[in-house]
């Protein structure tokens, strides 16, 4: 419920205000078909391809197109020491607090805006375009010093209403809008509104990188003029584990889980940037990578792989590409100490044309060719018809100092963005560890009832580096079955040491086993170790919170793992040139 | 200056007075009670004061003890004090209770709301207060309430939108206050209302008291479909509403304001409806009263009104620096 009144009456449909009010409702709406049809109401209102453009990419993506690599960057406190001011009221005091009440940022904001009186008088809320919004969060981006960040910020606040400023919050943070409505959800009301197919919108949103425009082709009807845009990063094909699913292992392929660093790499006439998982440019931090591709002159093309630390013929400890990621520029003796390698596994583009809907071995021949063309390091690729001989190869893949094996359907097409039974991976768990709950969160979709997700504390309590008793080590959700989260939520009540908005802080004394992928070093963490992929293996109602490991454990875990003996990439190995031995 | 005390986790003492405030009815021979909601009210003593409606109420929540009954605006005189009973506005029953001395007086809101609950007695204060000892439970100014007839008007709306869909709406809202509050909300619409087990003896007390609370009956399963049903929110978990099959949920309460309530209960509707004074509204009423002093309880940021009001130039601390522990 707005505390504000409407400031004008009729409210334009390509206004911020529309716009805000919308995403409002389909905030309060609890059912994802109904959000969706609230969509499709507004969708067809705005008439002009720009408002639509917009308005899908404010609601999906945020202030600018994933692919356009802006961002408004205006950190938390430059806004809240500016919201603190405008509603003249004490940073520390008043706004702290009551962010804290509110677990959010921007809605604290919004409440602050329209309760307090010396915030109304401040305001005079007029009709703002689409577009002029837009026109903000570029000068945003293009504006440095915190001061001029603010007075932008302030002078914006002044033509807006409560509810426009959290959104406006929101859209430029380019977080969730927190809404409950996904780009699935803003897919489908695409789909439905202009009679496409959804997997077609999908795809043209996926090669494009760009949702607003995919809206705008969509009501144009030229989903087919849609291209593929070279050196903007697309969303990765992921494996999941769910071996069940594997009927005939004839239709596989098996390669590696490399111990590196998933990366994709656009390469041509203009030059070579790579691009991680979470499509940020890399490329300044492996400019051996990308001076190996700029010599090789290749045709427009685009490659999915894996960055590697590799010296001594072996594949080293993913840990050691820690020391390369965090340098921008790293200095000729990191470059010699940690020299990294690029494995290439996948095609996604080549000469103009995008590669994704052919079938794997179909890319895989591409591949090849040019891994044969042009020297470039590819995975290799084992049949496993049998379980034997998948085991020898499982093993051969840890011995190799690998993470496990991934099994890739002969026939499958690259899924981009999407978690895909068509590559399957089987990968050994570094270990479990027993931890403490410290805080519970709220859930979402099914689990929006509970505190379904959990932050793990291991054990300090006798480290002289600390003073706590437990310190955060990872996140990861429960449960194994409704029951269990049920008596979990039940349990947690009684431990409430403080209320976060959505998060609880609590005493620890529920005992969690949890196993993960790996530990990672992260500086950035009071533990400075967190762990890759936590997951509840089981409540251990049977152990106290004396039980649980310590931060030394991990650092052992950390430290064996590291220290581990690796085999030679001679026999077998896990990536070749294609016609050539290494 | 009065000697404020406190034994135990609430309620406070007046020693010099042998007063206790919706304290143990223990500690003080004379305990006065502002409301029957279970946090201010004891589970058992010897005897107690509370107004009419609230002895009724505390009667029908299990209260072992007696309850001397006291009305609104009638001065009681204890050995050394003169003690009056001022409507609180939050739900039926609810007092202030004001304590004259030779030291000056003292007024102890308990819950209080200003405006006051349509369902309760109204609101009334009285104007020179040198000790105002006021619960502050929303105090940020987060939290500033729509008027009570916009949201009635939306609980209204909530239901008949819901029914008219095919939907059983269902509020959530605590048994005692929130729930008669909602029912008399919805009377006008002259549906059959359902209300839990735990409300439903007290529903009969608010009519007794000529509070219309509309078409009701008590929770059936076998026939709530299609009704209204009002329940307290803990129902919502133990698998009350598996016998519903659209509910609705509209969650009626002053925490509703933050969305983050939402995620957190699954609901359809929030309706910001409180039985407490929001955050402006008590700072007004305290430059409009200006105590000479005013302590703030019944809320983790006391700092906060404290820091509004000095700034007005009205002394104001939280309560915990004033008292002496037992």
């Amino acid at each position: 419920m707005l505390n504000e009144t409407l400031p004008y009456q009729p409210i334009p449909e390509y206004s911020f205000l529309a716009f805000s009010l919308l995403v409002q409702e389909i905030s309060e709406t609890r059912d994802g078909n109904d959000k969706i049809r609230i969509f499709e109401r507004y969708i067809p209102k705005l008439e002009n391809d720009t408002d639509l453009m917009l308005a899908v990419r404010f609601i999906g993506e945020g202030a600018f197109s994933k692919i356009s690599e802006q961002s408004a960057k205006v950190g938390p406190r430059t806004i809240g020491l500016l919201a603190a001011s405008f509603c003249q009221i004490d940073y520390d005091l008043v706004f702290k607090p009551s962010k804290k009440a509110a677990g959010s940022t921007s809605e604290t904001i919004q409440r602050l805006m329209e309760n307090i009186p010396e915030a109304r008088k401040e305001r005079n809320p007029e009709p703002l375009h689409l577009t002029e919004v837009q026109q903000i969060y570029t000068q945003l981006a293009n504006t440095h010093s915190r001061k001029d960040k603010q007075n932008i910020l302030s002078d914006t606040w002044k033509r807006m209403t409560g509810v426009e400023i959290k959104y406006f919050l929101r859209v430029m943070s380019r977080g969730s809008l927190r809404i409950g409505f996904d780009i699935q959800y803003i897919i489908q009301a695409l789909a439905h509104t202009f009679e496409f197919d959804p997997d077609q919108i999908r795809y043209t949103y996926l090669i494009t990188g760009d949702l607003g425009s995919t809206a705008v082709l969509a009501k144009n009807d030229e989903l087919d003029k849609a291209t593929f845009n070279i050196y903007h990063p697309i969303s990765f094909m992921q494996a999941t584990p769910s071996y069940e699913s594997v009927e005939d292992l004839n239709n596989y392929m098996a390669e590696e889980i490399f111990d590196g660093m998933r990366c994709q790499v656009h390469t041509g006439k203009s030059g070579t940037r790579l691009f991680s998982r979470d499509h940020n440019d890399i490329s300044k931090s492996f400019p051996e990578v990308v001076a190996f591709f700029n010599e090789k002159e290749f045709p427009e093309t685009v490659l999915d792989g894996v960055l590697c630390v590799y010296f001594d013929d072996k594949i080293q400890p993913h840990q050691l590409l820690q020391k390369r990621i965090k340098l921008k520029r790293p200095a000729s003796k990191i470059l010699n100490e940690y020299p990294v390698i690029f494995i290439g596994f996948d095609i996604l583009y080549h000469r103009n044309e995008t590669t994704l809907h052919l079938p794997l071995m179909e890319r895989r021949m591409l591949l090849e060719k040019i891994s044969r063309d042009k020297g470039i390091l590819v995975s290799n690729q084992f049949e496993v018809s049998d379980q034997v001989q998948l085991r020898k190869t499982f093993q051969r893949a840890l011995d190799h100092g690998n993470d496990g094996l991934v099994l890739k359907n002969k026939n499958s097409t690259y899924e981009c963005g999407l978690h895909s039974r068509s590559w399957i991976k089987m990968k050994q768990s570094d270990g479990s560890l027993d931890t403490v709950i410290m805080y519970a969160h709220a859930g979402s979709g099914k689990e929006v009832s509970f505190y379904s997700d959990f932050t793990l504390g291991i054990r300090v309590d006798d480290d002289e580096r600390y003073e706590d008793e437990f310190i955060p080590i990872g996140k990861a959700s429960c449960c194994n079955s409704n029951d269990e989260m049920k008596l979990l939520n039940s349990k947690i009540k009684d431990l409430i040491v403080e209320r976060y908005g959505p998060t609880l802080a609590l005493r620890p004394e529920i005992v969690v086993e949890i196993e993960f992928d790996e530990i990672q070093l992260n500086r950035r963490t009071k533990a400075n170790f967190t762990l890759r992929l936590p997951r509840f293996r089981s409540i251990r109602w049977d152990l106290d919170k004396k039980d649980t490991h310590t931060l030394q454990d991990v650092e052992h875990l950390y430290q064996k793992k590291m220290n581990a003996p690796r085999i030679k990439q001679v026999e077998n190995p896990s990536f070749i040139i294609t016609g050539s031995s290494l | 200056m009065i000697t404020i005390r406190q034994k135990s986790s609430h309620g406070f003492i007046l020693p010099r007075y042998n007063i206790g405030l919706d304290s143990s009815g223990k500690d003080a021979k004379y305990t006065f009670i502002s409301h029957a909601h279970a946090d201010h009210m004891p589970s058992s003593a010897d005897v107690v004061y509370a107004t009419p409606a609230t002895a009724k109420l505390m009667k029908a929540r299990k209260f072992k003890g007696n309850v001397n009954t006291l009305d609104f605006g009638v001065p009681f005189s204890t050995t050394n004090a003169r003690v009056t009973f001022y409507p609180a506005g939050h739900i039926l029953g609810s007092a202030m209770t004001f304590v004259e001395t030779n030291e000056g007086n003292l007024l102890y809101t308990g819950d209080f709301r200003c405006p006051a609950s349509p369902t309760s007695e109204g609101f009334d204060i009285p104007d020179n207060i040198d000790y105002l000892i006021t619960e502050a439970t929303f105090s940020l100014p987060l939290y500033r309430w729509p008027r009570h007839e916009l949201l009635f008007e939306e609980i209204r709306i909530f239901a008949s939108k819901s029914l008219s869909e095919g939907h059983t709406p269902v509020f959530l809202a605590y048994s005692l206050g929130k729930t008669q509050e909602v029912m008399h909300a919805l009377a006008p619409l002259n549906h059959p209302v359902q209300v839990h087990d735990s409300a439903f003896p007290l529903c009969q007390i608010y009519n007794d008291m000529g509070v219309d609370l509309g078409n009701y009956a008590k929770y059936d399963k076998e026939t709530v479909q299609n009704t209204i049903l009002v329940t307290p929110t803990q129902r919502l978990r133990n698998g009350m509403l598996d016998s519903i099959k659209k509910p609705k949920i509209a969650y009626v309460s002053g925490w509703a304001t933050l969305e983050s309530r939402r995620m957190q209960m699954n609901i359809d509707k929030r309706i910001p409806l409180s039985d407490h004074i929001d955050f402006f509204e008590l700072i007004a009423l305290c430059e409009r009263l200006k105590p000479q002093k005013v302590l703030v309880t019944h809320t983790p940021n006391p700092d906060i009104v404290c820091h509004y009001l000095n700034n007005r130039k009205i002394s104001a601390s939280p309560i915990e620096s004033f008292i002496t522990h037992a």
